[in-house]
């Protein structure tokens, strides 16, 4: 790797709405500037999970060096931070941000500005960033580039009079998009000489070389060999191993203010080295680190069941694996009298905890079962004590509580103006606040609303989605905890407690809870040969209950030469389904059964 | 090579129907009530091919079976509504069979017929060619359920089946009737099993109504709930025909027939002895060599199978004839049979039959071991009076196993089937 003054670095990352082309653009400028040949070239190269790919979402980021002779005839460095596209890792994308003086804002020209966009250009233009509109998909016949131009400057306040057009797949504009980021994007700052101060902006854990730390030296350098310390865990190590990401690994031996690089120093796990964490020399401190760390709290919460008990260990063992890679994920062991032993897992997000479900679930093979998601609640006691309570189960009596309080959420939605009204009676449904709305452009609003977070985690994503044909997009942000009238509701299936399907709900809600929710189980738990009463409580008293007809008949009638086949077939499934099940006293519960809280017709 | 037992039996599938039953999902098609105008002819209109054409095809299929060089015991023509045949056009189907594999002459033959759709003439033409037995599909003897079922023929049509019938002299019949129909009363089940009583069948098929998807009954009805009898009352009609008609002096012999001793049928038996079959005919099954294939449920689909394997059958120069066992790859639906898969099949379908598993067959198969994880697996059921594991055999204890059958084949397949 050549060596290059810092006045010819650009750092830059992408910021654009999924599905708007962002992998794309950046496959596309690893392949203009030779980065990554054509033969190496996969489709969106950096997204490396296979969860990634599929998803076509970013989940964890990545970056890339790239050099590029501008047309002024000068080598330059082009450094592309790939920022997470998804609400539940806006810190990580404020990490990235924080690492980059530029931004390129990709919006698809046939849809337009999206509220997740929305709040990562206001988060770059905290963090003082060059933006640079790209208006991408040009080439898509319901392309309207000015209509989607005049809303950029219109919403965001952005000057659209130099947007690129481009259409990242058909390579259009992205010479210009180069060009651009050469030209308009600051250098960083030449700060050379002074002490040590490089920013993580993500890392992730290898088996043989232990955690790898990507980050962006912000002042002074930093060389392979070098002891550094990390302020904020206060932990120290030697570099083993330095490197640039060209998108491929290769090592360096220095790397000095305004790159951007990889270490490895045989860190054990990732949260040693967090990502927002300051790498500083341990023999020459900086006397401060870089501002905005934060370490990144769980807000949604569930319990993992292995459906087998004897997958505990297994459990125990791929949890402990992601962790290594996964500074959010929190887990504590949890048993309960229904379920058996497991784990209490705390997320970032819907999103966070689905990718993990799904990671354990196809890398570790594992048959889980999983709770309703719950969030944190903040207990105070008569005694006066504040309890954090991740599980409904663990609620004091109400004989010795003085309050509850749920965490609220701002949550800002954009959609066309004819869905504003079924947006607001889904949130009025969810308990929301309305805050505000403004008509951003002739058929788009946007909507605020505070909310209970519980309220949000159940399926309150799907039902915008749905409720505006996909149309209107959202992001929320935490703003603090607010006391409610909130009860525990307690299900009671065959007469025994099963505490994962309790729920904290308020208690204006309570009633239509627990009525929905017994009618659902009633629908998703199998006959048996016995009558199974379905209840729901609060403390002692009743306020819902159903009850499953025992079975009757099961039969196949006819199993003819043609019929064994399709008969074996059914069986089997049913066989399956049963394995699947979770046995709560003399009744098998089903899966589904756990989440049911989550497909209420309320 | 295995040594498999050789194919005794073979099915044949008449497809054609005047029209389609409200709960069927069998592969048939539909001709109409023109196809009783002028039996035998070929038919004029939208359908996918005639009767003369498809009859063409199954004889080539049969023209092309492996040979065992056993001759058939059984024989069973099933549907559809075989009796929509032409008296020719039957003879012509079991002359193929009985050149290309040979028919015993105390072999059983069966036919299925719909009332309404033969005379005096043709079911003595049928006995001539050599049909000795026959399955006559009335379902129900009350006029409100045969229309609710979509049946094409009358209570006065089944009469008059039955009169020809005992004209003829037909060695062996049968009847069909469904339990738990749209509507259906308890009384009105009665009623049915005590007519049928009178009428004394040799042989009785008695089928609890399954409910298919991609039927009318399917997007019609839900099972359970009304207009369809709760549960507990087709339950009871179980029952009720478990009583009155074992009280009548009939063999409860398989979770859905009965039949006078000495009248069970030998064809079907075969199926639930896991012993091999020939299929032939659009949707038939075969099972050879351990293998099921389905053929194309689709006339015309079948009809280009069929073809395909028959010019392969004259490419393949100096192939042994009768190699047509290695046809699999052409296969819709195979199902290459692993140990796993044949316990299980022997299971679920030995367990149909009231005579239940033979332990030792059992143990000469699988091993001792299997045995005995079986017994462990089916020893809470007992008690519940549901089954019964003696010392040579196990079975279903009759009503109450058969009801809950399934409840206890899902154990077994939970117990031993893969994944």
């Amino acid at each position: 790797m050549t060596d290059v003054p810092v006045s010819r670095i650009r750092n830059f990352s992408i910021i654009a709405h999924i599905d708007h082309g962002k992998s794309t653009l950046a496959d596309r400028l690893l392949q203009v500037t030779g980065a990554v040949t054509d033969r190496e070239m996969k489709e969106q190269f950096l997204d490396n999970m296979d969860l990634e790919r599929e998803r076509g979402i970013t989940i964890k980021l990545q970056a890339a060096r790239m050099n590029y002779t501008a047309k002024d005839g000068q080598p330059y460095v082009l450094n592309l931070i790939d920022t997470p596209g998804h609400v539940d890792f806006s810190y990580e994308v404020s990490r990235s941000l924080a690492a980059c003086e530029g931004a390129l804002l990709v919006v698809d020209a046939s849809q337009g500005v999206e509220a997740q966009t929305l709040a990562n250009v206001y988060l770059a233009l905290e963090h003082n960033l060059e933006i640079i509109p790209v208006l991408n998909k040009i080439d898509l016949p319901g392309a309207e580039p000015e209509r989607v131009k005049q809303e950029i400057e219109e919403i965001i306040g952005l000057d659209c009079s130099q947007a690129i057009l481009a259409s990242a797949k058909e390579g259009i504009g992205v010479p210009e998009i180069l060009e651009a980021i050469v030209h308009l994007v600051p250098a960083p700052q030449d700060t050379v000489n002074d002490p040590l101060r490089a920013l993580i902006f993500d890392s992730y854990y290898d088996s043989y070389r232990g955690v790898i730390v990507y980050f962006r030296v912000m002042d002074g350098t930093v060389k392979k060999g070098d002891r550094v310390r990390l302020m904020a865990s206060g932990k120290e190590f030697d570099i083993d191993e330095l490197g640039v990401l060209s998108p491929n690994q290769v090592q360096v031996n220095e790397l000095h203010a305004g790159e951007v690089g990889y270490l490895a120093a045989a860190i054990k796990a990732v949260t040693d080295a967090r990502v927002g964490d300051t790498i500083t020399l341990a023999n020459a401190r900086a006397t401060t680190p870089l501002p905005g760390y934060v370490e990144a709290k769980p807000m949604v919460f569930c319990g993992m069941f292995p459906t087998d008990a004897d997958q505990y260990e297994d459990l125990r063992e791929a949890l402990e694996k992601l962790k290594l890679n996964d500074a959010a994920l929190n887990y504590e062991p949890e048993t309960s009298s229904a379920m058996g032993f497991g784990f209490r897992c705390g997320f970032l997000g819907l999103l966070h905890m689905e990718i993990v479900q799904e990671r354990l679930e196809r890398e570790y093979n594992l048959d889980l079962i999983i709770t309703a998601p719950s969030v944190i609640y903040r207990v105070t006691t008569l005694k006066g004590e504040v309890l954090y309570i991740d599980n409904p189960s663990k609620l004091p009596d109400p004989q010795h509580r003085e309050q509850i309080e749920e965490p609220y959420v701002q949550v800002d939605m954009i959609t066309p103006q004819e869905y504003v009204g079924t947006l607001m009676e889904l949130s009025q449904n969810r308990r929301g606040v309305f805050k505000d709305m403004k008509y951003l452009t002739p058929g788009r609003t946007t909507l605020t609303y505070e909310l209970p977070l519980a309220e949000v985690v159940t399926d309150f994503f799907d039902q915008m989605k749905s409720r505006s044909r996909g149309y209107a997009s959202m992001e929320y942000q935490l703003i603090g905890y607010r006391e409610n009238p909130l009860v525990k509701l307690d299900i009671l299936i065959n007469g025994d407690p099963v505490d994962p399907l309790a729920a904290i709900v308020h208690r204006d809600k309570a009633y239509g809870v627990g009525r929905a929710l017994t009618e659902k189980l009633k629908e998703l738990i199998p006959r048996h040969q016995f009558k199974i009463p379905i209840q729901a409580t609060i403390g002692s008293k009743v306020i819902a209950s159903e009850h499953i007809p025992a079975l009757r008949k099961d039969v196949l009638a006819k199993c003819y030469g043609g019929d064994i086949s399709r008969k074996k077939k059914l069986l089997q499934k049913q066989a399956k389904g049963k394995k699947r099940m979770k046995s709560v006293g003399t009744v098998d519960v089903p899966q589904e059964a756990f989440m049911a809280v989550l497909r209420l017709d309320q | 090579m295995p040594n498999f037992p050789v194919p005794q039996s073979a099915y044949l599938h008449i497809p054609f129907c005047r029209r389609r039953c409200y709960y069927c999902d069998f592969p048939i098609a539909v001709v109409g009530d023109r196809s009783l105008l002028a039996p035998g002819q070929p038919l004029q209109g939208n359908n996918s091919g005639t009767i003369a054409q498809y009859v063409e095809m199954l004889c080539r299929e049969i023209q092309l079976a492996p040979v065992s060089g056993q001759p058939l015991e059984t024989v069973f023509l099933g549907g559809g509504t075989p009796s929509l045949l032409s008296v020719s056009q039957l003879s012509h189907i079991l002359d193929r069979l009985h050149e290309r594999l040979g028919i015993a002459a105390t072999a059983e033959i069966s036919m299925e017929m719909d009332p309404g759709t033969f005379d005096l003439a043709q079911l003595q033409g049928y006995r001539a060619a050599g049909v000795n037995r026959v399955s006559l599909g009335i379902q129900a003897f009350q006029p409100e359920l045969l229309q609710v079922c979509g049946r094409s023929h009358t209570v006065e049509d089944i009469q008059i089946a039955l009169e020809l019938i005992h004209q003829v002299e037909v060695p062996s019949f049968g009847l069909d009737l469904i339990s738990g129909l749209p509507h259906q009363t308890l009384q009105q089940w009665q009623d049915s099993l005590e007519q049928a009583i009178v009428l004394n069948p040799h042989h009785l098929s008695c089928y609890d109504l399954t409910i298919e998807s991609m039927t009318p009954f399917g997007r019609q009805y839900k099972p359970g709930q009304h207009p369809l009898p709760s549960d507990e009352t087709a339950a009871q009609m179980y029952r009720l025909a478990q009583q009155s008609l074992t009280t009548a002096g009939y063999e409860h012999y398989e979770i859905s027939n009965y039949a006078q001793p000495g009248y069970q049928c030998r064809h079907n038996r075969v199926y639930w002895e896991n012993r091999p079959f020939y299929g032939f005919g659009m949707g038939a099954t075969s099972y050879l060599q351990e293998e099921r294939f389905a053929r194309p449920r689709k006339t015309r689909e079948y009809y280009t199978w069929v073809e395909a394997i028959y010019r392969r059958e004259s490419d393949a120069e100096g192939r042994e004839k009768g190699e047509a066992f290695s046809l699999d790859s052409d296969a819709a639906t195979l199902h290459s049979a692993s140990t796993s898969d044949a316990l299980l099949d022997t299971l679920m379908l030995g367990l149909r039959l009231a005579e239940g598993l033979s332990r030792r067959d059992l143990a000469e198969n699988f091993g001792t071991a299997i045995v005995e994880k079986i017994c462990r697996c089916l020893a809470p059921y007992e008690p519940k009076g549901w089954l019964e594991i003696g010392s040579d055999r196990i079975r279903l204890i009759d009503p109450e196993g058969f009801l809950f059958s399934n409840v206890i084949l899902i154990d077994l397949f939970e117990e031993f089937g893969e994944g």
